[in-house]
């Protein structure tokens, strides 16, 4: 669960006195929901983000992420609530230097998996994400939509609570941008949380369902909309 | 952690090492010119020590003794110089033995010892000590027994040797200090470079969880392996270069005898010290080095 009580962040910026980037938001998502994030540049997005990974703190306010209050979350457990997150990237940031099944089985090493655990587990995720064919592959070897699948593999390798997505088919052909979102989807059924920030207004009226628009570092609407 | 995925950090960071090539060769060549230099600057510093040690044994004051004293004032006299705080030993010459040693060392002379009325020689100690630096005291304090005449001592070569082996700890414990400073901070800034190149990298552990330790793991591998790849190179070189630099002074007998370079440690009696040392100053330097430049970026 994802919770947001009061929540200000406030950047200070020496020639301008500062930027308010968050003001006064309250968001809750439970668990197993799939929520859209939208908005314009500036609009507050990466801000969201970076509170709900705890790559910055807020000003103001609560933030609660499965059970951790980040506020009081000490630097040594930071890694440990990591591993409750799945996170995607817009530049999918896989290791160049790895190949697909190593990039996988990367992130269970660093949760300390077995090996047996790893071996299992990857092809398990790859063959989810329709890529067990190029488990051998380096990330350069693959288009973007690939590229993209094998960052949502090693998201969902490690059975996290929550996936954050941070427009994770900005880099890629439209046409793959749908299937992108149908993976999340598949995620999603089996119980995971999805938070996934878009400026892509076309697919999110295409799936539909709860939809968050920050505007001006306020939440300007929150419910939930029908699909096309 | 389990061991196969320690073993799995230690294959990326001897791996990271060849892949990384420039920056390994960079690393290794500096840490390499560091430890020989280093190597060598101890065992000639050790050298000079034992050649100082060998000229300073053949230091002596000479005490003479007035020709009228009798057998009492004598012993009494060897007593006295026996007990001195700064003896290390004593060794008394009758006025015929002073006179034959005298005789022997200056042969050149023969002649005109004939010419001679009498023995001019008069009864001597010949005292060496065990603190060069205080020989000064030693001679005042022995010149006032009773019965003494003169005491003789080297005392400006005495304080020459005191003053020589004194600037070369000095240059000697300098250089060690400058040495492993440029290596830690050369060693520091090319891993940087390379921790620099993999930043994304260290990102992404980061978000996926990863420990400090997991992540700087593999950069501790790679600084300790190159230094002690680099130390045992180093080690082969020092060998090379200090059995050159003996050979080079082997030739010349006199420089040889005059400063006792018979005992002047040779290598293969201490190779596998250096060996040790070498492997183990260099893991040290690169696991430094590792350690300070990986700090910075491990944090997000």
């Amino acid at each position: 669960m994802v919770e947001l009580k009061n929540v200000d962040v406030h950047y200070v910026d020496g020639a301008k006195g500062g930027v308010d980037a968050l003001n006064d938001v309250n968001i809750r998502i439970n668990d197993g929901e799939f929520v859209f994030i939208v908005g314009d540049s500036g609009a507050g997005k990466s801000t969201l983000l970076k509170l709900l990974t705890r790559e910055i703190q807020p000003t103001g306010g609560r933030v609660f992420v499965n059970g951790y209050n980040l506020l009081k979350l000490k630097n040594r457990k930071l890694p440990y609530f990591r591993r409750s997150l799945g996170m995607i990237f817009q530049d999918f940031r896989l290791i160049p230097t790895l190949t697909v099944y190593e990039n996988v089985a990367f992130v269970l090493r660093v949760i300390d998996k077995s090996k047996k655990y790893i071996r299992q587990r990857v092809p398990y995720v790859l063959n989810l994400v329709k890529l067990n064919d190029k488990a051998k592959a380096y990330p350069g070897q693959l288009s973007g939509g690939e590229q993209q699948r094998v960052a949502i593999a090693r998201a969902f390798a490690c059975d996290p609570k929550i996936i954050i997505a941070d427009e994770p088919t900005g880099n890629i052909d439209p046409r793959l941008s749908y299937e992108i979102v149908e993976l999340l989807q598949d995620i999603n059924e089996c119980g995971t949380t999805v938070i996934m920030v878009t400026h892509n207004h076309d697919l999110v009226k295409y799936f539909g369902g709860r939809i968050i628009n920050l505007k001006d570092g306020s939440v300007a609407f929150d419910g939930c909309i029908e699909g096309e | 952690m389990r061991m196969s995925n320690f073993g799995y950090l230690v294959r990326r960071g001897i791996g990271s090492v060849f892949k990384n090539t420039m920056m390994s060769i960079a690393s290794f060549s500096v840490l390499l010119v560091c430890l020989l230099l280093i190597g060598l600057s101890v065992i000639v510093a050790l050298d000079i020590n034992i050649i100082m040690t060998n000229i300073e044994d053949r230091n002596e004051i000479e005490v003479f003794v007035y020709d009228d004293v009798t057998d009492a004032v004598l012993t009494h006299i060897s007593d006295a110089v026996s007990s001195n705080r700064n003896t290390a030993s004593v060794k008394f010459y009758s006025k015929d033995e002073a006179w034959a040693d005298y005789q022997e060392k200056m042969p050149q002379f023969k002649e005109l010892y004939a010419s001679l009325p009498r023995n001019p020689m008069p009864y001597t100690f010949r005292v060496t000590v065990k603190d060069i630096k205080s020989i000064s005291d030693t001679a005042a304090e022995l010149q006032t027994i009773e019965g003494v005449e003169k005491v003789t001592a080297p005392y400006n070569f005495a304080s020459a040797l005191v003053d020589i082996r004194s600037t070369l700890s000095i240059i000697a414990g300098a250089m060690l200090i400058v040495m492993t400073v440029t290596s830690v901070i050369i060693i520091y800034n090319s891993i940087r470079s390379s921790v620099f190149t993999r930043k994304k990298e260290i990102n992404i552990m980061k978000v996926v969880g990863a420990t400090n330790s997991f992540v700087k793991i593999p950069f501790f591998i790679e600084g300790t392996f190159i230094g002690i790849v680099a130390g045992a190179a180093a080690w082969i070189l020092t060998k090379l270069t200090y059995e050159a630099i003996v050979r080079l002074f082997e030739g010349d007998i006199t420089i040889w005898q005059v400063f006792g370079l018979v005992n002047i440690i040779q290598f293969d009696s201490i190779t596998w010290y250096v060996l040790a040392a070498d492997c183990l100053l260099g893991a040290i330097l690169g696991a430094v080095g590792t350690t300070f430049s990986t700090g910075k970026y491990v944090k997000v």
